[in-house]
């Protein structure tokens, strides 16, 4: 599967209602090991329900300036989150169906998290 | 159901990239740091068909796509497989600012256009292989 | 001393570099129509060019990035795709400006018909991208180019009355015979020409050529900020002699020959020849700069290899890239157009491309994961949101203007 498929698609709950955009995919490399790197899994999708445009970036936490920039982007995008793997449904060409009783998590990160 | 105050998710367990945030649209460099493409789309193993299973194993990112991907990107449409030019995620060392590989641009299918260019018109007009005093 | 010798390299080279044929034309021609009622116009531009020039080379100081790949990452493919469009189109535009300038300034020196210069100044440009080293391009046109200094030497030759400069300058007002739209539209123009974005995809392709790093912002941020406004005030006297001579008569600006008339009438042949010297290496530098910030922008957008610090054979396609707009706007110049008019629209056009360079750069020099610490400070980024402001306005009006006053007539 190639991910600009992907991006852009819509994404619905269970019950067909219009939840919003995909904007992004998470991965997280932390699958078998490879030489170089390890295998990156995909974790989650990020939904934005209101805007298709991109985040330009403010969707990290430790981007902030200029405030007028950032307080505009995160307005565009507020009731963005986050959906893991586990809560996927299908993927199919017209967009994605999440399970019915998914968790919608918050979508912003700071740099490498590791555990 | 969806709660309204979000939780943070789960920690990750080894570097955390965003497809559109990290990794698309970001330069390519060989092992020597000379630049290669840039990775205009990525391609992930293939997503169970119809429902997927509650235990399905995510998938995983098979390959840096780049070529004629990028003008479907841009516009819309599909590119055959066929037509996708690769590079193996398993040649890929680290991914910051830029993507690094581990190996030479030389041997990636990726560099044939420069190679082309190289060979067949850089090369034959004089000097091109010196460098600039 | 080696230090001090460097610096002053840096701002000589800086100064000389900043005037090309755009700025040459354009404040000739407002100096013809509007006195110094639009030196304000030169002001804003320049503290422009300083900002971004600084925030663009710091970024590819820290993070080794040039501007067109930030371009592209942050904005994507689709708004890059047509930033990339519109940016090499105009460098296109500029260049072709730029080697008809080369060739103009060899007829002022040598009365032969331009267009028999234009093949060997579109080969003279193409030989020194080729061979010459990136520093040694650079040191050899800035410096040559401080012969331009002749139009503040003139300035002061032809005794003009101070008192009534300074007055057109501080309380600008739109002259009879001419009407507000077109005011406007060359206030456009003049910024434009101030802030072409091919000086910052030059200035940040060009820190990465001369591998610069953190201890070499001090360096860069000295260049430009003593540099460029120096550079600017060599704009205002080009604008100034032709207030005072060319105005009065009511000459117009149509060719070199009319922007030179007051260094000739004030300084006679000597005054002419270090004017031609200065406008050729202008051009001659601008012509350089224009091509190599076209191989710049398609490499760094599709990721190919590039930079004038690799041989040839190791940046094929950058090297290609050039050698086709040169052509092309040889082929252009052939066509019998004429190269002062191609410069007039391609500044107008460059202010209409502004929006999409700066406001990657904006966003880039504030993210941490590029810059580290060196992030804008909140002067920078206050100052460079009311640029923001100012070039999405100009972008906007540029058009309906030219439309509306027939493109300055």
């Amino acid at each position: 599967m190639i991910l600009s498929d992907l991006m852009g698609s819509r994404v619905e709950g269970s019950d067909g209602e219009r939840l919003g955009t995909l904007i992004d995919v998470r991965f997280v490399i932390d699958g078998n090991p490879r030489q170089l790197l390890a295998d990156a899994r995909l974790e989650g999708i990020v939904v934005s329900p209101r805007s298709r445009a991109s985040y330009l970036g403010y969707d990290r936490k430790d981007m902030n300036a200029p405030a007028l920039i950032a307080h505009f982007l995160r307005r565009r995008h507020r009731g963005t989150f986050f959906v893991l793997w586990a809560d996927i449904e299908r993927v199919e060409r017209g967009g994605v169906r999440l399970r019915s009783e998914f968790t919608a998590y918050d979508p912003r990160w700071s740099a490498r998290v590791t555990g | 159901m969806r709660s309204h105050r979000l939780t943070t998710p789960p920690p990750a367990a080894g570097q955390v990239l965003d497809a559109q945030l990290s990794l698309l649209d970001r330069q390519v460099l060989d092992r020597t740091g000379v630049p290669v493409t840039t990775v205009d789309d990525i391609e992930v193993s293939d997503v169970p068909e119809g429902a997927i299973p509650v235990d399905a194993a995510p998938p995983v990112i098979t390959a840096i796509v780049t070529g004629p991907v990028l003008a479907t990107r841009i516009f819309g449409g599909r590119l055959p497989e066929s037509r996708y030019i690769r590079i193996p995620w398993s040649d890929v060392s680290s991914v910051e600012t830029v993507v690094r590989l581990g190996v030479d641009g030389e041997a990636l299918d990726a560099s044939w256009t420069e190679r082309w260019v190289r060979d067949h018109i850089i090369r034959r007009i004089p000097g091109g292989r010196h460098d600039p005093e | 001393m080696k230090r001090l010798f460097a610096v002053a390299l840096g701002i000589l080279t800086a100064i000389g570099g900043f005037v090309d044929i755009g700025d040459l034309v354009t404040n000739a021609v407002v100096g013809s129509r509007f006195g110094l009622g639009l030196v304000w116009v030169v002001l804003v531009g320049v503290i422009g060019i300083c900002l971004f020039a600084q925030m663009s080379g710091r970024v590819a100081a820290v993070s080794g990035r040039a501007t067109f790949e930030i371009i592209r990452e942050r904005l994507g493919p689709r708004a890059a795709v047509a930033n990339l469009g519109a940016s090499f189109l105009i460098n296109l535009m500029t260049l072709t400006a730029e080697v008809g300038g080369i060739a103009l300034a060899l007829q002022l020196a040598t009365s032969v018909e331009p267009m028999l210069w234009m093949p060997l100044a579109a080969f003279g440009v193409w030989i020194v991208v080729w061979r010459a080293k990136f520093s040694i391009l650079e040191n050899v046109t800035g410096l040559l180019g401080l012969s331009l200094i002749v139009f503040a030497v003139a300035l002061f030759l032809l005794k003009p009355d101070w008192s009534g400069l300074a007055a057109q300058a501080v309380t600008p007002q739109v002259p009879a015979g001419e009407e507000s739209p077109t005011y406007w539209y060359y206030a456009i123009a003049l910024f434009g020409a101030a802030m072409t974005p091919y000086e910052v995809f030059f200035f940040s392709s060009g820190a990465i050529e001369e591998k610069w790093t953190v201890k070499d912002l001090s360096q860069s941020r000295s260049n430009v900020l003593v540099g460029f406004p120096l550079g600017g005030l060599l704009s205002i006297a080009i604008a100034a002699c032709a207030a005072v001579v060319l105005m009065p008569r009511s000459i117009d600006v149509t060719s070199l020959s009319q922007v030179v008339l007051p260094v000739a009438e004030a300084g006679g042949k000597v005054a002419l020849a270090f004017v031609i010297v200065g406008i050729l290496a202008a051009t001659f530098g601008a012509a350089l700069e224009t091509t190599l910030s076209s191989g710049y922008t398609l490499a760094q957008f599709f990721g190919w290899s590039w930079g004038k610090f690799r041989r040839p054979v190791k940046a094929a396609r950058f090297h290609l890239t050039m050698i086709i707009c040169l052509l092309l706007g040889l082929g252009v110049l052939f066509t019998g157009v004429d190269p002062i008019l191609v410069t007039e629209y391609s500044v107008v056009f460059s202010a209409v491309a502004l929006p999409l360079t700066y406001l990657p750069i904006l966003i880039i020099s504030n993210d941490p994961q590029y810059m580290g610490r060196h992030v804008n400070g909140r002067l920078t980024n206050g100052l460079g949101l009311v640029y923001l402001g100012i070039i999405l306005v100009a972008s906007l009006a540029a058009i309906p203007l030219m439309i509306i006053t027939g493109a300055g007539a």
